[in-house]
């Protein structure tokens, strides 16, 4: 699996993926990692599938004691079906995922680590010296999600806004925006299912400092790139798996 | 906060994940030494034939370093490999205690087609666990063979030095070569004598 540094200052975001091993028939998925001294946190660990990988991938920059917090933006496997794994490696840690999903997550198996149910309007976390926002984003796609908002990084991790499926091998990187759009087209219009949670979202997400949108699958965005996806995303029809039949009854 | 864990009680597919993570330092040492025989070896090229005996050497842990990098690649990847059978082994133990408490719950009269399910079960986990057994221990054979290699990289950094006196006003350039090789060398130990800690769960 490829790490990659994406801020280096007082503390460090590491990302995850693009493992070149990972069985052929699961989506790719990127993971975080903020190193914080002895407060770390892992966003959106991963599925039981790439659990291994993403354990050596971690332990090459950090202490396993040292992972104090994990982080669930909603309750999909490839988000968070490794939870029984890491319940049994990191017994101590705290889990920060959905309140709404508490009962749901818990089926893959929390045993040790503590479930800090994220309430509906959001919250803070303060490791050492990162200041993290859990930023609402329900219906984009699950009905209780949030993507982790680093006001001193300026980075963004979006969950599945701003996803792409594509290769493994693919660049980390958006470097073609209008090229870029035809990978994240359908899994948009197809997963997300509320065009009105989707502009509440894209309000609220202009109003952050972004250099970074980081999201689960596909490519970062940096710079200009962010506002050009907001524009892109906010424009964007969703929901379309009900579309047909509201023509069907309209005729 | 968290509370610190007893390595010796974390389970054997985190000890496995962690020699992989730990062995990726021992690439950039390899890398070093590699790059050491290099520098050692443009300073026998200018040293002419004061740096006769030195030169060979420098060949030799070149290839060493290589060597080194190229057989500790293939030790992280066979110590990932193990991680996830060593996840896979704790998944069909779960899977075979669950069965057990599920033929608990029945009771009397467990139905023939739920003692099959808890043999193949209980064969799965056995097979599960002699394969990690037989790859934890190739596993701990082939972090033997990098001890065995950096012993002789000792050896090869005393004959740089000894080399290096007869090399008159490169004798201080070279001596760095034969420090570098030893340090290196002591730190793949070091890293290896972990990794072999984490797998003995010492």
């Amino acid at each position: 699996m490829k790490d990659t540094v994406l801020f280096d200052e007082d503390y460090k975001w590491i990302f995850f993926g693009r493992d070149p091993d990972k069985p052929e028939k699961i989506i790719d998925t990127n993971q975080y990692l903020i190193k914080d001294g002895n407060r770390c946190i892992l966003l959106d660990p991963g599925g039981i599938e790439t659990f291994s990988a993403m354990l050596a991938s971690v332990t090459r920059h950090v202490r396993l004691d040292d992972i104090t917090d994990l982080f669930a933006s909603h309750q999909d496997p490839d988000i968070i079906s490794s939870l029984g794994l890491w319940d049994k490696a990191l017994p101590h840690t705290r889990l920060h995922a959905p309140w709404l999903w508490e009962g749901f997550i818990r089926h893959f198996g929390c045993n040790n680590i503590e479930y800090v149910g994220i309430p509906d309007e959001g919250s803070e976390l303060v490791l050492n010296k990162t200041k993290l926002v859990f930023i609402p984003a329900h219906y984009l796609h699950a009905s209780g999600n949030y993507h982790v908002y680093d006001p001193k990084a300026k980075i963004l991790m979006s969950g599945d806004v701003g996803a792409a499926l594509e290769p493994a091998e693919s660049n980390m990187f958006v470097e073609d925006f209008k090229a870029h759009t035809e990978k994240m087209t359908l899994f948009h219009q197809r997963w997300m299912p509320s065009n009105e949670a989707k502009n509440d979202w894209v309000a609220r997400a202009r109003e952050l400092d972004i250099d970074m949108m980081a999201p689960q699958h596909g490519r970062i965005f940096k710079g200009d790139d962010v506002k050009r996806f907001l524009d892109w995303f906010e424009a964007l029809d969703v929901g379309i798996a009900i579309k047909p039949h509201e023509q069907d009854k309209a005729a | 906060m968290a509370k610190t864990i007893n390595p010796s009680k974390r389970l054997f597919f985190v000890s496995a994940a962690t020699v992989a993570g730990n062995l990726v330092s021992v690439m950039d040492i390899a890398r070093e030494i590699s790059l050491a025989a290099k520098n050692a070896k443009a300073i026998a090229e200018r040293a002419g034939e004061k740096a006769n005996g030195f030169r060979p050497i420098t060949d030799y842990i070149n290839e060493m370093g290589y060597e080194t990098g190229s057989r500790v690649n293939a030790i992280n990847t066979a110590a990932l490999e193990v991680s996830r059978i060593a996840v896979n082994e704790l998944r069909a133990s779960d899977v075979y205690q669950k069965l057990i408490a599920a033929k608990e719950y029945i009771g009397k009269d467990v139905p023939e087609s739920i003692e099959k399910l808890i043999q193949e079960a209980s064969e799965r986990h056995a097979e599960h666990t002699a394969e990690l057994e037989n790859e934890k221990a190739k596993l701990i054979n082939s972090l033997e063979e990098i001890s065995i290699q950096m012993r002789a990289a000792a050896v090869i950094a005393t004959c740089s030095r000894v080399e290096a006196t007869q090399a008159e006003e490169f004798q201080s350039s070279l001596e760095v070569v034969a420090v570098n090789v030893e340090a290196a060398s002591q730190k793949i130990k070091m890293i290896v004598n972990d990794c072999d800690d984490l797998l003995a769960n010492r």
